[in-house]
């Protein structure tokens, strides 16, 4: 699979990562709506939700969390979602699906190789869009920075997850061999993981049997665990980067043998 | 004139019949996806219900509302959802694939009023089988409110109202495709806007409030509605609900038109 990851090939990734980043730029209103919308909403919505319960009543204190926490929380999920759950391979299962997958049968670029460069070049983009978010949400004082290691090490996990989510995406894409529609796919693993991993409400409100089963599971890595790092909370880290490293190698591997399965179904029709 | 209505009318409900048997014939000849489709609604029912669930683990209030006042709320809106992905949902999609590739010459040549030929063609019958169960909830919590006889017999009609308001504002907000050369964001957008009608009108504040309102009427769908149905004395919001949905109909019949003469067919 790495054989070709030498310099040559190297040149091949940047020119991919350039035209994927005027690809994802060039219809600007779409990728706000499709990608960064979404996200402001459900973050709007979640503001909203907690300033009707907490009423102005900055002593109410809902399992360990006052409203400014409660925001906290709620706005380093927004960056989380941003950055480590944005993409969601919507072109790799057209590519299969309209037949397009022939051109990289003959170009001497892998499949693989060509959505992880663009992939790459998407998350520049989102990690630019999540900074500058940041910025304006911390000029309203809704945010409260950790310490600059914590920080970075925040963000070093974060685009870890990134890459285990680019993974499990590519998975639900390459199903497009078998699946007229992997949307639905894709769609049912956000909507799992996004109410499983605290990206809704904190963990920290569900019912410890919950917590207790759903810390085996890679879903509160997601989510809860990289804003508790932004939090200024270290835990579970050893567990979570081991989880989440254990799955990503499972299924590159995984999406390996659906691709060599699935190519040997492939017909393009009218080509 | 009322027999020409009428025979219209029939003429309708035959082809709308014609085009809920292709949808199901396609839909079910991908069953996979099928099966997946019913597996994603229940996910998005239990995965809500379950949040606010949770939230009223520890508080008592959201609001004006308790625990079952909320999640009854929550089912209504939920079962617009079910009949708005059973009944709209898939022509929204189709309707920015066809502008973009031209296909949308032969969804309006056809001799039908063209916002039902584009709105009403697909049809999802994966939802139907759902469809029970959200009944079953909302029935539930409405018991649990204490609705009365009176309430029950208005539920269908809101429900009707309440649907009719959310897509005649989404057919609006759809119109904006025929000048755009990618209609895909404005589907995130209409999703968006579903989002933001899925919670009450009271947790948003002030501007906003008013906005979602008046503007852009999406507060209405649900709240309107419920909080006539847990107290008579609160129907202006569900009377602003109806005279809306009159004066947004007239909106897209005139913005239609518009779109209609701005469309530039791709194919050709």
């Amino acid at each position: 699979m790495f054989k070709d990851l030498n310099l040559a090939n190297l040149s091949k990734w940047w020119i991919t990562i350039q035209i994927s980043w005027v690809k994802h730029t060039a219809y600007r209103l779409n990728f706000f709506l499709q990608i960064i919308g979404p996200a402001l909403v459900f973050f709007f919505v979640k503001y909203n939700l907690w300033a009707s319960i907490y009423a102005g009543d900055e002593e109410l204190v809902i399992k360990g969390f006052t409203f400014e926490q409660m925001i906290n929380y709620h706005t380093w999920a927004f960056v989380v979602s941003l950055v480590a759950q944005g993409h969601g391979s919507w072109n790799l299962a057209e590519d299969i699906r309209m037949g397009r997958i022939s051109s990289y049968l003959i170009y001497p670029f892998n499949f693989w190789e060509f959505h992880t460069a663009s992939w790459l070049s998407f998350q520049v983009i989102q990690m630019i869009i999540a900074s500058i978010t940041l910025a304006i949400i911390s000029f309203f004082g809704l945010v409260t920075f950790p310490s600059w290691d914590l920080f970075a090490l925040g963000v070093a996990y974060t685009l870890f997850i990134s890459l285990f989510w680019f993974t499990l995406q590519y998975l639900t894409g390459v199903m497009a061999f078998w699946l007229e529609e992997t949307w639905i796919l894709r769609v049912m693993l956000s909507i799992v993981a996004y109410f499983l991993s605290g990206a809704i409400i904190p963990l920290d409100l569900y019912p410890q049997w919950l917590v207790d089963i759903l810390n085996l599971t890679p879903f509160p890595y997601l989510t809860y665990y990289p804003i508790k790092i932004f939090m200024g909370e270290v835990a579970n880290l050893g567990l979570g980067l081991g989880l989440i490293s254990f799955w990503t190698v499972v299924f590159a591997l995984i999406n390996h043998l659906v691709w060599k399965k699935g190519i040997r179904l492939y017909t393009a029709a009218g080509m | 004139m009322e027999t020409t209505f009428t025979s219209r009318l029939g003429h309708y409900w035959d082809v709308y019949k014609k085009f809920v048997s292709t949808s199901v014939s396609v839909e079910t000849s991908f069953r996979t996806s099928f099966i997946l489709l019913i597996f994603m609604d229940l996910f998005f029912f239990f995965s809500s219900v379950g949040s606010v669930s949770f939230i009223y683990d520890h508080v008592v209030q959201i609001g004006p509302w308790q625990k079952n006042e909320l999640l009854f709320f929550l089912t209504f809106m939920l079962m617009i959802d079910n009949l708005h992905m059973m009944i709209f949902s898939q022509s929204f999609w189709e309707f920015s694939f066809n502008i973009r590739t031209g296909q949308l010459d032969y969804v309006i040549l056809k001799p039908m009023n063209t916002i039902f030929s584009v709105f009403f063609r697909h049809f999802r019958a994966s939802s139907l089988f759902n469809t029970p169960l959200f009944l079953g909830y909302l029935i539930y919590y409405g018991i649990q409110v204490g609705l009365s006889p009176f309430d029950w017999l208005m539920v269908p009609f809101f429900v009707a109202l309440s649907l009719a308001l959310l897509v005649v504002v989404e057919f609006i907000l759809s119109t904006s495709m025929f000048w755009l050369t990618d209609g895909v964001g404005i589907n995130f957008l209409r999703m968006q806007m579903q989002q933001l009608a899925r919670w009450p009108n009271f947790i948003y504040q002030g501007a906003i409030r008013k906005f979602l309102t008046v503007f852009i009427p999406i507060l209405l769908i649900g709240s309107g509605p419920v909080h006539f149905l847990l107290d008579k004395s609160a129907w202006q919001l569900l009377a602003t609900m109806v005279v809306a949905l009159f004066a947004f109909t007239g909106i897209l019949l005139f913005i239609w038109k518009i779109g209609l003469r701005r469309y530039d067919s791709a194919s050709s």
